[in-house]
């Protein structure tokens, strides 16, 4: 773990994503200190007013404060991500160690249920979610996160096979160990690399499909300020008050690029095969 | 090989199988009734019946689907529960334009990140790798419907220049089609960029680590021969993979751009499908789709070991 | 090496080119539009802009916000339709341009008294396929309407027609049950079409066909694109219409819309205020407005343990602020309004000074203790995804009752099961718009009668059933009037629902298109336009 902190360090892309990421989130964790007014208090008097010392980031339509919005929308938006990545990646972690470890049957029946998920386009399988479900916010994190299970479980089970066939987990079979016991102290943290990298970069995924679905009216439900709510809010109004798309797309950018630049750079470091 | 190839093309049934079950069923299970929404507010007892009756909406949903689904295999896929219009012509219409706009994308996307992904990967942990790799990651951060519509704004104030109205086939009038999509091509192909370009630096890094390089480049072949005889060839399998995938992905994303730049495609009419509650044209239109998206990635299955001669066809 | 750079190199260029060709073509679109706008006496050239369209032709190009939902005129309630169906079929009698009924299919009517209507229809008067019009066909399409299996949504405009004869070739009587003072106004509705017998039994239905006697022909329907309309040569009014043809352009996103009317890609589009606003300065743009029949509203369920109580609606109406509604949603383009709307001229009351408009506070909240909920209650507002203002309406009513403690959560629909919680009442609080017809018994009958087909609240009061059953057989006009004011009265105190605000729409025109004026009673009447 050290050696990894310290390469993370040398690694400057890297390390502005790690920056960027860990703004992201104390933002997000510090929303109610950092944001002078709450999100959806509408200032009547001052309605699509520019940026100012009073209004920061300027106000939308209905006089909301857009730098409170943006700063509450970090809550939000890595609340999606987080959450619906993190359903993704349990079942998926799940069902991966379960297909790659047993193989035979229970991989078979596994991974066919997860061709037949993978073969539906994401956005339409997340929207077919939704319509049955209805839109909400919860309900969006549980379509994101079914649409990104078989990702997860592919991932997952292959990275068990390549182990599996490893010498030591041969060894460990041989003098009787649990299969349980192989799993969780042998394979599982084998697979992790691989899984981490992906995590980070579903993450990004994740929070651009929520401002996606929030464009059709299916994501976030206002007045609660997701990014992509604020987006799809502000559309109709770019030309009269741009600020009030400039600030949630850039902070959109911000993190989605921040997350794949860490992404990018676990994916180095972690990467056996690019170890020197 | 043969054997191979028949043998993965009869997998795909099942998975197809698996999407007509997993679609059918959850479109029945939509809150809302079908007949009602379709008639609207001023719907009666008698009218409801009658369209129940006539899509077979009274039956249990199990001999619904068995209807369906022995029509689908024999290629009649219904018609739509509010035009009455089949269903079939009109998915393959609407998918030749998704896949043009599909492939002008991953078109654009190619000519815009493989040269980079190549001069980033040669150039590692240069000030030139550097910019190229942030510059594609930018491609990738920007939500594509806010491309679309800073785009739309700044070309119409700035250049009064909107894409045309009206869509027209690329044979009819191929000037002008091309005219239509390359906005929105152009969109979703800076979305795709980044991706491609990442897979291409990647491999070209993997690839020139290996040792046949190395042995090459020991025995003196000059470095532009390396680069394009041996590295870039290698790292084309994986660079494949990606556009293979790419392209599956992209003909199910293209539904907001669709909708913004009013292109008639199956993006669009799954969604006013749903929007709509016309069941029959949103799992025709999703099974269709998933049948392409899971054919496509079986081409590049097969293109990739037959690229790659380290694979076997087990 | 070198040669790598050389083939980037050439790749880049290849792209710019690639872009370059593309603006290009936005360069030669620029200026035909401006020759265009400055050459006011220059030949068609606007149509060049769609590139292979002969010139001289009359063609208006017009931005449709949603795609038609079909063409059964009988059936099919969607704006989106309607638009395009009201201009290939007639009825048989319509408004002019100051909502007065006049002649239409038919040339003349009478009532022989007041329980039988009787119509004269033009003679030689023929479908766009050739068959000519007779009484039968009136017949036929009044009875598809009635029947029940047809699933017709104005069939309870004609619910006191007991029946309909074919008297003569050319004479049709409708007799009714009951007289109604509103069957006249009721036939000018684009729905009560006529259509042909045969085209619908050949098709199965009119969806995707459409076979009218109107102004237009159906020449091309692409889904989710356009709907081309040509000009029906046989039209039976002397020199209409001006245009060759009208084409319809399925555009959903406002911005796309916005962008097209300025770059002259369309003709005509509805627009937000806000959007319109921003064309105001636009020389070669003309901005009309004009009131519509709408309203916004809010609607209770009256079977609701909290909303069951008149104090808490009465509370409610008292904390929602409606020109705020009326500034922030609308731009302050909308005007406060009762159950009619205030473009119904002299049927509708003014609503401003009425106590349950005062946006009094203390009163609201005096009512809500008195109703026993003194700290508020917390309650769920529906609303549907694809109207950006019904949201908007939602928000601000979040934010307006949070003042009398009533804790709001919105939960937002799409349009399909919007419809359906609407007709089971399955909100406590659904926040839309109605639209209120252009003769007052829609507007308080059809709503909110007990038995009205769209009293979807489960509101019945009997003393308002008498008053406006009163209003619909009541012919005088001046005590008809004054009938609907007590009506709308007695409705404001019970507030079934609240009644918000009606808005302006906006018709933005390029100045090529002229003789065009939108009415509340049809925003799109182009029978006179003609293109520059």
């Amino acid at each position: 773990m050290k050696e990894f902190t310290q390469k993370i360090m040398e690694d400057k892309v890297g390390l502005i994503g790690l920056i960027g990421v860990l703004f992201v989130v104390i933002l997000a964790l510090l929303a109610p200190v950092i944001a002078p007014y709450a999100p959806d208090k509408m200032h009547t008097m001052n309605v699509m007013e520019s940026p100012s010392s009073q209004f920061l980031f300027g106000t939308d339509e209905f006089g909301r404060d857009i730098f409170s919005r943006v700063v509450y929308g970090a809550q939000v938006s890595l609340q999606v991500g987080l959450i619906a990545v993190g359903i993704g990646a349990f079942f998926g972690l799940i069902f991966g160690l379960l297909a790659g470890f047993y193989q035979g049957k229970t991989d078979q029946v596994i991974m066919r249920v997860m061709d037949v998920f993978f073969a539906f386009p994401d956005i339409l399988l997340a929207l077919t979610i939704i319509a049955v479900l209805g839109p909400s916010l919860t309900n969006t994190m549980i379509a994101i996160g079914i649409v990104f299970t078989p990702v997860f479980t592919r991932l997952v089970r292959s990275a068990v096979l390549t182990i599996k066939e490893n010498e030591y987990i041969l060894n460990a079979k041989a003098v009787g160990v649990s299969n349980f016991k192989i799993i969780i102290k042998h394979i599982a943290p084998n697979v992790m690399a691989p899984f981490i990298v992906q995590i980070t970069l579903a993450l990004s995924g994740a929070i651009l499909t929520e401002a996606g679905l929030s464009f059709l009216g299916l994501g976030v439900q206002p007045p609660n300020p997701s990014w992509g709510v604020m987006l799809n809010e502000s559309r109709a109004y770019m030309e009269i008050a741009p600020w009030m798309m400039a600030f949630p797309v850039t902070a959109i950018i911000i993190t989605i690029f921040c997350f794949n630049l860490l992404g990018d750079s676990l994916r180095d470091l972690l990467d056996p095969k690019l170890k020197q | 090989m043969y054997a191979y190839i028949i043998r993965r093309l009869l997998m795909v049934i099942p998975v197809l199988f698996g999407v007509s079950i997993v679609i059918f069923f959850t479109l029945r299970v939509i809150p809302g009734d079908v007949a009602q929404t379709i008639l609207g507010t001023s719907a009666t007892e008698g009218s409801l019946a009658a369209l129940r009756s006539k899509f077979q909406l009274d039956l249990p949903v199990y001999e619904q689907y068995f209807l369906w689904i022995s029509g689908v295999v024999v290629g009649d896929f219904g018609v739509s529960m509010r035009t009455g219009a089949e269903i079939l012509p009109e998915i393959l219409s609407r998918f030749a334009i998704t896949f043009e706009l599909t492939l002008l994308a991953a078109f654009i996307s190619w000519i815009i990140a493989i040269p980079l992904g190549i001069i980033a990967g040669v150039k590692r942990n240069t000030k030139t790798d550097f910019s190229v790799r942030i510059i594609s990651l930018l491609g990738v951060s920007v939500p594509n419907f806010a491309l679309a519509t800073i785009l739309i704004l700044v070309l119409s104030l700035a250049f009064n220049y909107s894409p045309p109205v009206g869509y027209v086939g690329f044979f009819e009038d191929p000037l002008r089609n091309l005219q239509i999509l390359f906005l929105p091509a152009f969109v979703l192909g800076t979305g795709m960029a980044g991706a491609v370009m990442r897979m291409t630096r990647s491999s070209i890094l993997e690839i020139l680590r290996q040792d046949f390089i190395r042995t090459i480049r020991a025995k003196g072949v000059k470095e532009r021969v390396v680069i394009f005889n041996h590295a870039f060839k290698n790292a084309m399998i994986p660079i494949l993979t990606i556009i293979g995938m790419q392209i599956g992905v992209l003909l199910g994303g293209t539904v907001i751009i669709e909708q913004i730049f009013s292109l008639p495609g199956l993006g669009q009419m799954v969604l006013t499908g749903i929007n709509q509650r016309d069941f029959t044209v949103v799992q025709g239109a999703i099974l269709f789709i998933a049948f392409v998206f899971v054919m496509i990635n079986l081409l590049v299955d097969l293109l990739y070991s037959y690229l790659d001669p380290r694979i076997t066809y087990k | 090496m070198r040669n790598l750079k050389i083939f980037v190199i050439l790749l880049a260029i290849a792209f710019m080119a690639f872009l370059a060709a593309c603006s290009g073509d936005s360069g030669e679109t620029d200026e035909t539009n401006a020759e265009t706008s400055e050459e006011t006496n220059g030949e068609e050239e606007s149509s060049e802009t769609s590139s292979e369209e002969a010139t001289g032709e009359q063609v208006l190009r017009i931005a449709n916000d949603q795609e038609p939902a079909g063409l059964d005129p009988h059936i099919t309630p969607a704006h989106s339709s309607v638009r395009v169906y009201s201009k290939i079929y007639s009825t048989l009698v319509r408004f002019d341009e100051n909502m007065e009924i006049t002649a239409d299919l038919a040339e003349d009517w009478d009532w022989a008294d007041d329980q039988t209507l009787v119509f004269q229809l033009r003679e030689g008067v023929t479908f766009h396929n050739g068959d000519e019009v007779t009484a039968e066909d009136v017949v036929f399409s009044f009875e598809r309407i009635l029947d029940e299996e047809t699933g017709s949504h104005i069939a309870s405009y004609f619910s006191s027609v007991d029946s309909i004869e074919a008297t003569d070739t050319y004479e049709v009587t409708f007799n009714l049950s009951s007289p109604d003072a509103t069957l006249l106004t009721n036939f000018t509705n684009s729905s009560a079409a006529i259509i042909n017998q045969s085209v619908l039994e050949e098709n199965g239905d009119l969806q995707q066909v459409a076979v009218g006697t109107g102004p237009f022909k159906l020449e091309e329907w692409v889904p989710d694109n356009r709907v081309t309309l040509l000009k029906n040569e046989d039209y039976y009014m002397e020199g209409q219409p001006a245009l060759d043809s009208v084409e319809y352009y399925t555009m959903v996103d406002e911005a796309s819309r916005l962008s097209a009317i300025r770059t002259g890609e369309v003709d005509m589009t509805t627009l937000t205020a806000q959007s319109s606003e921003l064309l105001q300065n636009e020389e070669s743009i003309n901005v009309m407005d004009y009131q519509t029949l709408e309203y916004s509203y809010v609607g209770f369920d009256m079977n609701h343990e909290i909303l069951s109580d008149q104090n808490v609606r009465q509370a409610l109406s008292l904390a929602t602020n409606r020109e705020g509604i009326a500034d922030i949603v609308w731009n302050g383009q909308a005007t406060v309004t009762g159950p009619i709307a205030p473009s119904m001229g002299e049927w509708s009351i003014d609503v401003t000074e009425h106590e349950l408009y005062s946006n009094d506070l203390d009163k609201a909240r005096q009512l809500l203790e008195e109703a026993g909920y003194p700290d508020g209650f917390e309650i769920e507002i529906t609303t549907a995804s694809t109207y950006d203002d019904m949201i908007d309406t939602a928000q601000i009513l979040q934010q307006q009752w949070a003042e009398i403690g009533v804790e709001a959560t919105i939960k937002q629909v799409e349009w399909a099961e919007y419809i359906d919680i609407w007709s089971n009442t399955s909100a406590d609080v659904l926040v839309g718009r109605n639209g209120s017809g252009s003769d007052p018994d829609r507007a308080m009958n059809y709503f909110f009668n007990s038995e009205g087909s769209a009293n979807v609240w489960g509101f019945a009061d009997e003393a308002y059933d008498e008053i406006v059953l009163d209003g619909k057989t009541t012919i005088d006009q001046e005590e008809r009037q004054e009938i609907y004011v007590e009506a709308q009265n007695h409705l404001l105190d019970l507030s079934p629902n609240l009644f918000l605000v009606s808005p302006m729409n906006y018709v933005a025109v390029r100045d090529t298109v002229e003789n065009y004026q939108p009415y509340p009673h049809n925003a799109e009447y182009i029978l006179d336009v003609t293109k520059k």
